[in-house]
């Protein structure tokens, strides 16, 4: 049988180029390359042929095979995106997919603040919600009845410490009951986060919530100082504010460290005009009676803790006028961040 | 506390703006909340934190912006009187309540009204002036930090004043009119036959000066703080009086206090001084000499600080001291109870410089010694990441829950810790399961309008044995949302067990699927996880009853819950590599019809069972539940894909076993070739 290649490819182009549908497409890609399909025939035809024009009907059979092949390429991009030929696609329809979850802004604001710090070699403990009177307070030096319990005011549960006949478990009312546990445990040097969940009987509002979230830190060692508890909170508010912040530390009272401070930022800063500076963070030089509660030899150890709370360094990095969103989980809330 | 800065100026004038002398307050830790003008004067409002009772007066914060300011106080004289000794006047039922008692008499007063000066006084600090007498005690309260009482001398049973622990169902009316009960925990002032005040909290109405008070008993006392604060919180009341008292009054102060009032009344409720009578259990508070090493003062601080510089600030804020050898003694002032350690004194120095003048460097450090389980943080840290990558979102909700809650998920009967102090309601309870938090959430965002919810929460259930971190996920509403297809499909059973799986998969657990019994699910539509036979978890569609209870109509709702503490105390898989054949893979395609209850599970089991080591795996491609199939039949599609790693299979090897298979299934399943 003689093959007219030429004519076979010239018709194999036109048809091509009026395929609009993938059924046409694949009545095309069937007739030149099915079973039955041209390509299939010549190589057929070769068993029959004068042995000279066998090389011929073999380049012809591979080369139409390899046009086809082509052609059928060039058409499946064009008509899967639904376009017609010679039609422009609406490339201004929305894409699909990529619909991927949020983690909380509380996940993500404490994982900023501890990156921070574990970049600067801390590491990161979580100790336990439920807690005993001595970790939450005679530990820390904050006696039992005394009006220094006032700010850690406390949920009581009605299960008894199995340390401590007749006394009742509590929600720890902050992280820093997690520095006892840690140092009864192990020996300095040492620099701990301590994130997690706390909780005070204070009445709901835009500003408070019975519980909320705080990120305690805590360095011990054999000679550690306040101007380091200065240098390592100031990098701190660098990097997670920006490095325009400024901040200024104010004296306070704080039952286990001494001397104690709170520290402000510049209002300026996250464009907050109402307030000149805004408290941030509570912080000091761990008070000798800690160390002796948790049993570490009397003047051996110097060590600093701070703490601050999660909450509020969202609302404010963030501009969040209301703690009860965190809480609330309105997904036009969780898919902003 | 509020601090009148007319009133300041009777004792320092700091010769400071308002603007600045808040400024060098707050810096030096007592921070100004707010500043207010009352009448041409200007008050402060400070916070004074409770270390610092000393500061709980007028003349206290005098003192305090003495040693900031470096201004003179001129503190009030009081003239040394002649005051004849009373007996039998106050007795004292037990020292420890009581240490100090001074009541001093005057008699034939005349009540009115105080001057315009000290009703101003007073007025810019918020107390409303009521008779010379009572203006009096509040003044000197207020100046020097000592609570007074005045009594009419004439309404006390027998003329006596007795310090005692009340008794089981007395009762007083306090000032403000109210009727208290007392009990033994609270300490009273009582005459031979009632009480007639609560001991440093509130005086009683029946004693209390009026117009027609004649003779005066004046109470200057000293009362154990914790009694006071118990006290406090068993009657919820409080005053000046017990807010000074809870934060320990100086106990050297009762005869200032008292010496102080004594001269004023005289002064301006005329009268005669009677006499007086002073009941001290013990003769002076000991006063603690404190050494401070100079080269300490750098350890703590990173400060350089000479012993004359020390001493120049301390003396400031009046301590007393000696200096030898690079030690300083130090003896702080009887007002100053805080003071009580090396480091303390440290602290005050550090005050008087300023913190924000003290240096600042980055920490030494030395090398952690302490191990971290970091399991833990990693497993929840991957959870996230397949979450969120499965288009699911975090939410974080209240620790608390309540009895409705439960009841509504169906949950009443677990055992739970109970919250003993609820400010309310929703917080009795501490939750069991997050299932009540992730479905009060999801009806949140369905009542606004948001109706396709995939959300997840990793956090605490709380039982009697404790606290156990908990993974918590639903899926409700639409599936995707691709406008090319035109049909919206909810999501169902599948999705959910979909991710479950991929998150199992991804922190190693190879989990086995039972029955389970929540009664929150519906149990046609669940199964439990289990790990190494051990219950870990659930999943499945919640019960329309429930759903039903939490007013969610029209959708449903698919809820899936994994307890991480197992997860976390399992060993982490050291992964291996697994060798990837070289040589083909045949595919071969089973179509099967089998009875509705059995499920695809059991014949995946016998295509593993029979498939020898060239059944590579078994996928499942399609189920059919169509009418072209016997009734109570169900259509299995799947393929079984063959491979060998040492060569290339040939089609007799294959198909023997692929016949095996389908023998087997014909044979235990009774399945027939579709």
């Amino acid at each position: 049988m003689q093959w007219n290649f030429e004519e076979i490819q010239e018709q194999a182009k036109t048809e091509a180029e009026v395929i609009d549908s993938p059924q046409a497409l694949e009545a095309f890609r069937l007739k030149y390359l099915g079973k039955k399909g041209t390509v299939a025939a010549v190589f057929a035809s070769l068993g029959t042929a004068q042995p000279a024009d066998k090389a011929a009907i073999g380049k012809g059979a591979n080369d139409l095979r390899n046009l086809v092949e082509g052609l059928i390429a060039q058409k499946v991009g064009g008509i899967s995106a639904g376009k017609a030929p010679g039609e422009l696609v609406d490339i201004s329809l929305p894409g699909v997919g990529g619909g991927f979850g949020h983690t909380h802004l509380l996940t993500q604001t404490m994982q900023e603040i501890i990156d921070v710090f574990e970049q600067m070699g801390f590491v990161t403990i979580e100790t336990p919600e439920i807690e005993t009177e001595f970790h939450n307070f005679t530990g820390l030096n904050i006696p039992i009845d005394h009006p220094s319990r006032d700010a850690f005011d406390t949920f009581y549960l009605d299960a008894e410490d199995p340390s401590a006949k007749g006394r009742r478990l509590l929600l720890r009312s902050h992280t820093s009951p997690g520095q006892v546990r840690i140092m009864k445990k192990h020996k300095p040097p040492m620099a701990v986060i301590v994130p997690g969940r706390v909780y005070r009987p204070d009445a709901v509002d835009a500003s408070h919530s019975f519980m909320f979230h705080q990120v305690e830190g805590l360095l011990v060692d054999e000679k550690v100082k306040f101007s380091e508890l200065k240098g390592l909170l100031t990098e701190f508010c660098r990097r997670f504010f920006g490095p325009k912040v400024v901040m200024r530390f104010r004296p306070h009272y704080f039952p286990f460290t001494e001397p104690s401070a709170e520290v402000d930022i510049n209002a300026e800063i996250l464009g907050i005009q109402r307030k000149k500076w805004l408290e941030i963070l509570g912080c000091g030089m761990v008070n000798p009676k800690v160390f002796e509660s948790v049993g570490y030899p009397k003047g051996k150890y110097k060590g600093f803790a701070f703490g601050m709370g999660v909450e509020r360094m969202a609302m404010l990095k963030y501009g969040i006028n209301d703690i009860r969103l965190f809480y609330e989980n309105d997904v036009r809330f969780l898919k902003q961040f | 506390m509020k601090l009148s800065l007319n009133w300041l100026k009777d004792y320092i004038d700091p010769k400071l703006s308002a603007e600045a002398l808040v400024e060098r307050l707050t810096m030096a830790g007592l921070e100004v909340e707010a500043v207010e003008s009352v009448g041409g004067d200007t008050v402060l409002e400070i916070e004074i934190t409770p270390n610092r009772p000393d500061c709980l007066c007028i003349l206290g914060l005098a003192r305090e912006i003495g040693a900031i300011t470096g201004k003179i106080v001129k503190a009030p004289k009081i003239k040394k009187l002649k005051i004849p000794a009373l007996k039998k006047l106050i007795q004292i039922e037990d020292k420890k309540d009581c240490s100090r008692y001074i009541g001093t008499v005057i008699r034939d007063v005349h009540i009115n009204a105080a001057p315009q000066i000290m009703k101003d006084r007073l007025a810019a600090l918020g107390i409303n002036a009521i008779n010379n007498a009572v203006d009096v005690t509040n003044f000197v309260l207020m100046e020097t930090g000592q609570p007074l009482h005045a009594f009419d001398l004439d309404k006390l049973s027998g003329g006596q004043i007795i310090v005692r622990r009340a008794k089981a169902g007395e009762t007083i009316v306090t000032l403000d009119g109210v009727e208290r009960k007392l009990d033994p925990t609270i300490l009273i002032i009582a005459d031979t036959q009632k009480p007639v005040a609560i001991a440093g909290i509130m005086g009683g109405r029946d004693t209390q000066i009026t117009s027609s008070t004649k003779n005066i008993l004046l109470e200057s006392a000293h009362f154990d703080m914790g009694l006071i604060r118990k006290a406090g919180r068993a009657l919820g009341l409080r005053s000046d009086s017990s807010y000074r008292f809870e934060r320990n009054v100086n106990f050297e102060g009762v005869l200032t206090g008292a010496d102080r009032a004594t001269e004023l009344l005289l002064q301006l409720v005329g009268g005669r001084l009677s006499g007086r009578e002073e009941m001290t259990s013990k003769v002076k508070t000991s006063t603690p000499k404190i050494k401070v090493r100079i080269s300490e003062i750098d350890s703590l601080l990173g400060a350089k600080v000479t012993a004359p510089q020390a001493k120049t600030w301390l003396s400031k804020l009046g301590f007393k001291l000696t200096a030898s050898a690079g030690v300083l003694t130090v003896t702080p002032p009887s007002n100053r109870s805080d003071i009580s350690q090396e480091v303390d004194v440290i602290e005050e120095i550090a005050r008087m410089i300023g913190f924000d003048r003290l240096p600042s460097k980055l920490p030494t450090i030395s090398m952690n010694n302490i191990p971290v389980d970091k399991r833990p943080r990693e497993i929840k840290d991957k959870i996230r990441r397949v979450m969120t990558a499965s288009g699911v979102d975090e939410i974080i909700t209240l620790s608390m829950t309540n009895t409705k809650a439960l009841a509504k998920s169906n949950l009443a009967d677990l055992p739970m810790l109970r919250n003993l102090n609820p400010l309310n309601q929703d917080q009795e309870l501490m939750r069991p399961s997050l299932f009540p938090s992730m479905i009060q959430v999801a009806v949140t965002n369905i009542n606004r309008g948001q109706k396709d919810l995939r959300l997840f929460e990793i956090g605490k259930r709380y039982l009697k044995e404790g606290e156990k971190e908990t993974l918590n996920m639903i899926l409700t509403g639409r599936r995707g949302n691709d406008w090319r297809s035109p049909k919206k499909e909810m999501v169902d059973i599948f999705d959910l067990k979909g991710i479950v799986a991929a998150i199992l998969k991804n922190i190693d657990v190879s989990p086995v699927y039972g029955e389970t019994h929540l009664k929150f699910l519906d149990n046609g539509c669940a199964t439990s996880i289990l790990l190494n036979g051990e219950y870990i978890g659930s999943l499945g569609k919640v019960d329309r009853k429930v759903l039903n209870n939490w007013d969610i109509k029209n959708q449903d709702v698919y809820w899936a819950g994994i307890h991480l503490d197992e997860i976390f105390a399992m060993q982490g898989k050291n992964l291996k590599f697994q060798p990837i054949s070289e040589f083909p893979a045949i595919v071969r395609d089973v179509s099967l019809s089998v009875k509705k209850d059995i499920p695809y599970k059991k014949v995946e089991e016998i295509c593993q069972l029979q498939g020898g080591d060239i059944l590579r795996s078994v996928h499942f491609i399609e189920q059919y539940l169509g009418d072209k199939i016997q009734p109570g039949e169900k259509g299995l599609v799947f393929s079984c894909q063959y491979q060998s790693n040492v060569k290339t299979l040939r089609e007799d090897e294959v198909s023997a076993v692929h016949e095996r298979i389908l023998q087997a299934l014909t044979r235990d399943l009774n399945a027939t070739r579709r």
